[in-house]
């Protein structure tokens, strides 16, 4: 028999034992653990500290943490092998997941149906009475693909060359049946009762749940073999409901667009309007998408990890201990942190207060210098560097580009814009104010509305009627997708928009 | 010839009209190219580099340096051609591996390589091996810049230096690969020679390599 080790996560406090030779990687993961480039020693997402005991430090590690990091204990979670006992202390918590609990209207429908927001990182389900709309049970959690990389790419990388499409395939829909079981059994409703399940998800997942070789997808043009409408019976996915019940996966339209966030842009009503309207979905990957009943133009740009505290010196999730709001009052700047006393990192939402902050101060420049200095304290020991000031530049100026762009494209520009609606797990937490200070949102605040998770709305909305999925097939029609970075002017309006506006 | 001062400054300030205005003047006054070049351009381009990797300059500042710089060269190229110093330099071949389309961060190193005294040699994005080939066969490129930007592309650099060593013209190439995903690690077990972080650190590399092989 192997001996064991016994492994301590904090903050958390848990505590378990394993077998002598088991991958630190595998062990951590089921205890909520993200590995954004998928454990290949590519970044430092998975960072953890080795309170007690020892874990051997190997090569690759050695590339991506600093000789400080490394005598202070630091190593990458992905590259261990547990050999003794560990305390570790973990560099990220399991994110919170953003449903929904917007009303929406609906006509009453026989039976219960859910619905399903097939996230890159996240999963959330619903189930709804049809007969009232009620919602009675929420499910979340992380995608069990995680393991094989965080943002699309690398999911794909290890779809294709690592040759896990299928076990990616049999993982998610394994762990969708199983959230769908824990939704009848918190309700205490009947599951012979429903009728209707609606999945919604970018091409990537769409692809993967539904069996599609993803291959293309990870090469220019980065379009999809197919993103239609797939119907399954439960049969077909081997879940065990009553054999009626119809289970959709939502079409979406090129390359990355799936009908996550075209379901967004149904429930904003955004093919209904005269008016040109913009939603920004930022999650894993920012989507935009613009246009009136005329026409939609949609493009997705990689903007996400600045946004969730990735590549920033001292960033972290919005989780306890982080500074989450900046505000500032009488030329004071006020944080505010996250369940704690004193800060240990600022999460998306506080870098761009605090940017926006010091920007009304003149402390940071419209260039994005610092006025003086490398660095600036927002409160001790949590500061701000001038990478991380670029880092927000980088992530901030792909979506003001995007827009801009995208806006061009169509004959219209910001002044045109009458809503902007911004949606997705960081949009549901970033201040409006702020968005609009650092020009990530590039128009008038009260012109700025939050949307919340309207993936999740639009999955449920679509649970409903038939008559009204024509709205969203009819929209679905006039989108168009753009490949930003293809297009002439993108390092010109690029250029331009990393930058700060004056005021 | 204090005004020649203003050429590094304009240069470093990123002011194009005035770099053209300055070099105008001095060739007018037949000054050798070749000191605006090496004496006053190529250590603004330098300087230009090091502030960018000290995160003091971004993107906008080196593009605007670099049209700087650009823009004075269109006027001292011609009187180049046929001195033997245009064929001196240095050519570099930069270009995005196939199946990715992303830039920005390659137009970054070629400006830097032309700030540095390189003959450029872009091949733009969604490059085959035999283009990184046939293009350093046809201009006697001594250094090869790869990028890639995607996890899923990244491969299409060890499929290039592949390629290299089939046509048997590995030895004669320094290749470099750079990229958000691309790690020193991943240089090594593709057979690089190296890897950096960023346009102007890669700039520096590329010269010392190329001064160990001489």
């Amino acid at each position: 028999m192997k001996n064991k080790s016994r492994i301590t996560l904090l903050p958390l406090n848990q505590s378990f034992e394993v077998e002598e030779g088991s991958q630190l990687h595998d062990v951590l993961f089921t205890y909520g653990v993200e590995f954004p480039c998928g454990g290949h020693a590519r970044c430092r997402g998975c960072r953890i500290r080795i309170n007690e005991g020892t874990l051997p430090i190997t090569a690759p590690q050695k590339q991506i943490l600093s000789d400080k990091e490394i005598e202070e204990g630091w190593r990458l979670a992905c590259q261990g092998e547990v050999q003794a006992d560990l305390v570790i202390e973990l560099d990220q918590w399991k994110s919170d997941i953003l449903s929904d609990d917007s009303s929406f209207q609906f006509i009453p429908m026989d039976g219960l149906g859910i619905a399903i927001d097939l996230g890159t990182t996240t999963l959330a389900a619903q189930l709804i009475d049809r007969t009232t709309g009620e919602v009675l049970a929420i499910e979340t959690a992380i995608n069990p693909q995680a393991r094989f990389g965080g943002d699309i790419m690398t999911r794909i990388d290890a779809a294709t060359r690592l040759k896990r499409q299928n076990e990616m395939q049999r993982m998610i829909r394994v762990q969708l049946y199983g959230m769908i079981t824990e939704l009848f059994e918190s309700s205490k409703r009947s599951k012979s009762d429903l009728k209707r399940i609606i999945i919604v998800g970018n091409a990537v997942m769409h692809n993967i749940f539904c069996g599609l070789d993803v291959t293309p997808m990870g090469f220019h043009p980065f379009e999809p073999i197919s993103n239609n409408l797939e119907i399954f019976s439960p049969k077909d996915l081997e879940w065990d409901l009553d054999g009626n019940v119809s289970i959709e996966f939502l079409p979406g339209v090129g390359s990355f667009i799936g009908s996550d966030i075209l379901v967004g842009a149904w429930v904003q009503s955004m093919s209904e309007s005269d008016e040109v309207r913009v939603l920004v979905d930022l999650g894993t990957n920012g989507e935009i998408m613009v246009g009136n009943r005329e026409k939609i133009l949609t493009a997705s740009t990689a903007a996400g990890p600045a946004f969730e505290g990735a590549g920033i010196s001292m960033g972290m999730r919005a989780a306890t201990g982080a500074i989450s709001t900046v505000t500032l009052k009488n030329g004071e700047i006020v944080p505010k942190i996250l369940g704690a006393k004193s800060p240990r990192g600022i999460c998306g939402s506080g870098l761009v207060d605090a940017v926006s902050a010091y920007l009304d101060m003149g402390l940071i420049k419209a260039d994005g210098r610092f006025l003086d200095g490398e660095s600036i304290m927002v409160m001790d020991p949590v500061m701000i560097t001038q990478k991380d000031i670029r880092e927000l530049q980088l992530a901030k100026g792909a979506i003001a580009t995007g827009i801009r762009l995208l806006l061009h494209e169509l004959g219209s520009s910001e002044d045109d814009v009458e809503e902007v609606y911004l949606s997705g797990a960081f949009g549901n937490y970033i201040s409006k104010r702020s968005s609009r200070r650092i020009g990530l949102l590039n128009f008038p605040q009260k012109r700025i509305t939050t949307a919340g998770n309207t993936a999740l709305l639009g999955a449920k909305k679509a649970l409903f009627n038939e008559q009204k999925i024509n709205h969203f097939y009819s929209l679905r029609k006039i989108t168009e997708h753009l490949d930003l970075s293809m297009h002439p002017d993108f390092t010109e309006v690029f250029a331009e928009l990393v930058n700060f506006p004056q005021k | 010839m204090e005004y020649l001062e203003k050429l590094h400054d304009a240069v470093l300030n990123g002011d194009p009209t005035k770099a053209i205005s300055i070099t105008e003047q001095a060739l007018a006054e037949k000054i050798d190219p070749h000191i605006l070049i090496n004496d006053h351009m190529i250590p603004a381009m330098d300087e230009v580099g090091a502030r960018f990797e000290r995160f003091e300059y971004f993107i906008p500042q080196l593009l605007m340096s670099a049209k700087a710089m650009k823009g004075a060269m269109g006027l001292i190229r011609p009187l180049l051609v046929g001195d033997g110093v245009e064929n001196e330099a240095i050519c570099a071949v930069t270009g995005t591996v196939k199946g990715d389309v992303h830039d920005i961060g390659k137009n970054l190193l070629g400006a830097l390589l032309e700030g540095g005294g390189f003959r450029l040699v872009d091949l733009g994005t969604n490059v085959s091996p035999e283009k990184f080939i046939d293009a350093v066969k046809e201009n006697d490129a001594k250094l090869v810049c790869m990028s890639a930007l995607l996890t899923t592309t990244m491969p299409g650099m060890k499929t290039t230096i592949d390629a290299f060593k089939d046509a048997g013209m590995r030895d004669d190439v320094i290749i470099l690969v750079g990229g958000a995903p691309v790690t020193q690690h991943f240089s090594d077990e593709i057979g690089a020679d190296g890897y950096r972080d960023n346009a102007s650190a890669g700039v520096v590399l590329a010269k010392k390599l190329l001064n160990q092989n001489n």
